[in-house]
């Protein structure tokens, strides 16, 4: 790019000294170029374009705006016309005229015609490629056809003068002039471009296009008076058709400009209503963008009151937010405020709270926006009128599927400060900022949710800790347990204590309730049961000291359930004691009976009722004989159609596997109740423990 | 879901509160609500009728065990009446025939709540 830029530079100024040094040997011949004339023209158009396309390279790098386009052009117009102005006056009477045809009198007078032709064909260059990019600003179908075709027109006006004398008439040029300047109108009208400019470009654009149109005017004058200047008697000595295409070009600057005046002084009363349009877009794309991008609440109002601060050019701007819509709770105190500019916390906290029938209250219940034009004289802000800062007060509520989340206030010093375009930009405004504020609120619920996952699920995995990881192996029997929670943590426990030598303790119980609460209960249970059990021997004393334990801890609608069972694993002898829980199945060779020793659950009473409700019941264990210890979770689980899975199914299940081990005993019984409870899942904790009597070997 | 139902009748100076459907986890708050409601209003000799009561869970029961402090130590009492035998094995289960008198008519449950009147006047 650089490279060609040199070239067609070089070029351009090479053929131009060509062009002069043979315009000097004519002048020292004295003589006429004769058919030589054409070649010299043909330099001149090619040195030309060549200038053309260093312009157009030059202009391409540099991607001006609109309004530095028409400060260049207003500027490089300016130049040359007073430059063509001092020499015109410096110099007159420098050609002698015959024969149509002009003879510089000295060599100086060809030095200066040619420097000033050469700026007049590239000022005019510049002024045509630019008021091309104006032309083609937000083009429509026929704008750069209309364009070219004037070019086309320029061009050929210029060539019928190609085989002219200088000072020869012809009629072919007018005709192509004439038409030209009918192209030159039809493109005037191609103004688009200022309607994009803000206020300030458009005063800019206005005073450019007033120089640029005197300036062009000035050529134009220049060019076509009968007493002819300098600058015409030296652009008709250079090149005719030069002449012409400049007459052209200043002609075209001039409709054009006056045009762009004209129109920008006619867009100027609408062009701040344009700006606070285009500021109110920008304003309302930030916003959707930061919806998107801002989840803290604190740094989204801080955008808020700024953008509102600028939307409408208030003096002041806060924003209130009322956590979990509960705005009418903290009705006396700002704390809802979530950011604020150019006023102080104390003027706020008067213009809220100062009477008792506040703004703040009015906006609560109506849920509109309220405009106070006049605040010392209306009637519902009296009790702010000693502010002398806020002469008007707009509020608008945050609305949410009816519910208020917010206000967004704004102040001016003026009275009658808002308009109604501010009141429509505003609601517009507040509407993307309630969507804003409830995104982050959803945002930082739905991190607080998934804290609380992550702690539910380490609470499930501790409770799972709490289980027996393993149970010990005897070998006079199998013993086979499951638990599985309905929630992520439950209240169903089942444990395991070795009491002496050959003794243990098997208990299984149930928490009322569920969840979290559920499984605090049963964590004491297991402390519970991990102490006391080995100080006392007999499960009903066990469970009368348990009761006392739980009954001053556990809440009053509370109560542990529990069936436990001690197992002498040498002679299978079994006792067990009942507070409440489902009885435990008992199956033998000959017999399958539910065993079920009286007893209420713990901490439903405490003292002797309690304890004279507990019986206990022994049983010897045979080779063969199964224990089945289990939660209501078992027998509840509901079917499809509502039916509980029952006593009577349990035992059948039982009565069928009694003859395989007690892990497959326990897998049984889980896969029936699945498969009955079938996709509807079960609702409640559920734990099997299954004992077998093996014997001893 | 499950549906679950209170009903509230007098008769005479008991109030009588008739439960149906299912009383679990997820609707024992209604019930608590009705039996603070009788509470609040200083009612209470409570008879429950649990003629249509399907199924209760622990936290149904729970909530008979959240109230009967407070409404006997009032002079009060909640009574229970005409229980499946479902639904009364698991009252039963828990010992609750122990804490509770429940009747198999509501009408026994009825005179018992007047006897006792009779005789504490």
């Amino acid at each position: 790019m650089k490279f060609r830029k040199l070239l067609t530079l070089t070029g351009s100024v090479l053929l131009f000294a060509a062009v002069f040094i043979i315009d000097a040997t004519m002048k020292s011949l004295d003589s006429d170029l004769g058919n030589f004339f054409y070649v010299r023209g043909a330099l001149i158009i090619l040195a030309f374009i060549l200038t053309s396309f260093y312009i157009e390279a030059d202009r391409r790098e540099r991607q001006p705006t609109m309004i530095q386009r028409i400060g260049r052009v207003a500027a490089w117009a300016g130049l040359f016309v007073s430059l063509s102005i001092i020499v015109s006056l410096l110099r007159f009477n420098e050609f002698e005229t015959r024969a149509f045809r002009l003879f510089p009198r000295d060599y100086i007078t060809i030095l200066f015609s040619s420097v000033l032709s050469i700026a007049a064909g590239a000022f005019a260059a510049i002024t045509v490629l630019n008021i091309k990019d104006m032309l083609l600003y937000k083009r429509k179908k026929g704008t750069q056809r209309n364009f070219w075709i004037l070019l086309i027109f320029f061009f050929l006006a210029s060539a019928t003068t190609l085989n002219l004398r200088p000072l020869e008439p012809s009629v072919y040029t007018t005709v192509f002039f004439v038409l030209s300047v009918a192209m030159i109108i039809i493109n005037s009208f191609r103004l688009s471009w200022i309607a994009y400019l803000s206020r300030r470009e458009k005063i800019y654009a206005m005073l450019y296009a007033l120089l640029a149109f005197f300036a062009f005017m000035a050529i134009n004058i220049l060019l076509s008076i009968s007493d002819r200047p300098f600058l015409a008697k030296a652009l008709l000595y250079f090149s005719y058709p030069l002449h012409t295409f400049v007459q052209l070009t200043s002609l075209f600057g001039a409709v054009y400009f006056g045009m762009s005046f004209i129109s920008t002084l006619f867009h100027l009363p609408t062009a701040e209503a344009f700006d606070r349009k285009q500021t109110e877009l920008s304003s309302l794309h930030n916003l959707s963008r930061l919806i998107t991008q801002v989840f803290d609440l604190n740094e989204l109002a801080e955008t808020v009151t700024k953008m509102t601060f600028e939307v409408c050019e208030a003096s002041s701007s806060w924003l209130e937010v009322f956590p979990n819509d509960t705005g009418e709770k903290s009705a006396g105190r700002a704390d809802g405020i979530v950011s604020y500019r150019n006023i102080s916390p104390e003027d706020i906290q008067t213009i809220l709270f100062g009477d008792t029938n506040s703004i703040r209250s009015l906006v609560f219940s109506s849920k509109r926006v309220l405009l106070i034009d006049d605040v010392s004289t209306d009637r519902r802000t009296k009790y702010i009128s000693k502010l002398k800062k806020v002469g008007s007060l707009l509020v608008v509520p945050l609305v949410s599927h009816q519910n208020l989340i917010g206000i967004l206030y704004a102040t001016k010093q003026m009275d009658f400060g808002f308009d109604q375009d501010d009141i429509d930009v505003l609601s517009g405004f507040a509407d993307q900022v309630t969507i804003a504020i409830e995104n982050a609120t959803l945002i930082k619920k739905s991190l607080e949710k998934e804290r609380l996952q992550r702690e539910l699920l380490l609470a499930q995995e501790m409770q799972k800790r709490l289980l027996p990881q393993t149970l010990p192996t005897f070998s006079t029997l199998e013993m086979r347990a499951v638990s599985a929670p309905a929630l992520e943590v439950g209240g169903d426990y089942y444990d395991i204590a070795l009491l002496d030598e050959h003794r243990v303790g098997i208990v299984i119980g149930d928490v009322s309730g569920k969840g979290v609460g559920a499984a605090f209960y049963m964590a004491e249970m297991k402390g519970i049961f991990q102490s006391l059990s080995k100080i006392h021997a007999s499960p009903k004393q066990f469970l009368v000291k348990a009761n006392e334990s739980l009954l001053s801890s556990l809440d009053k609608r509370s109560f542990i359930s529990l069936i436990y069972a001690v197992l002498d694993v040498v002679t299978g002898d079994l006792v067990v004691s009942r507070a409440g829980h489902c009885p435990m199945l008992y199956a033998t060779s000959s017999s399958i009976k539910y065993i079920t020793p009286t007893g209420m659950g713990l901490g439903l009473s405490g003292g002797k009722l309690f304890e004279d409700s507990l019986e206990e019941k022994r049983i010897v264990m045979k080779e063969g004989d199964i224990c089945v210890f289990y939660t209501d979770g078992v027998t509840e689980s509901r079917s499809a159609s509502g039916e509980e899975f029952g006593y009577e199914r349990l035992m059948k299940v039982v009565e069928e596997k009694r003859l395989s081990s007690a892990e497959e005993i326990k897998e049984e019984i889980i896969q029936r109740v699945w498969s009955y409870t079938d996709a509807q899942g079960y609702d409640d904790d559920l734990t099997v423990f299954v004992v077998k009597w093996i014997g001893a070997h | 879901m499950n549906e679950f139902k209170i009903s509230f009748r007098e008769s005479g100076k008991i109030h009588v509160m008739e439960l149906k459907g299912y009383l679990d986890a997820h609707t024992a708050p209604n019930l608590e609500e009705a039996f603070q409601k009788l509470v609040n209003a200083k009612k209470f000799n409570i008879l429950v009728n649990c003629k249509d009561l399907a199924y209760i869970s622990s936290a149904g029961l729970g909530v008979f065990m959240a109230f009967i402090e407070d409404i006997r130590t009032s002079g009060g009492d909640i009574k229970m009446s005409n229980m499946t035998p479902k639904v009364y094995n698991i009252f039963d289960l828990l010992g609750f025939p122990m804490l509770y008198e429940i009747f198999s008519d509501e009408h026994e449950a009825v005179k018992k709540f007047d006897a006792k009147k009779q005789s504490s006047k």
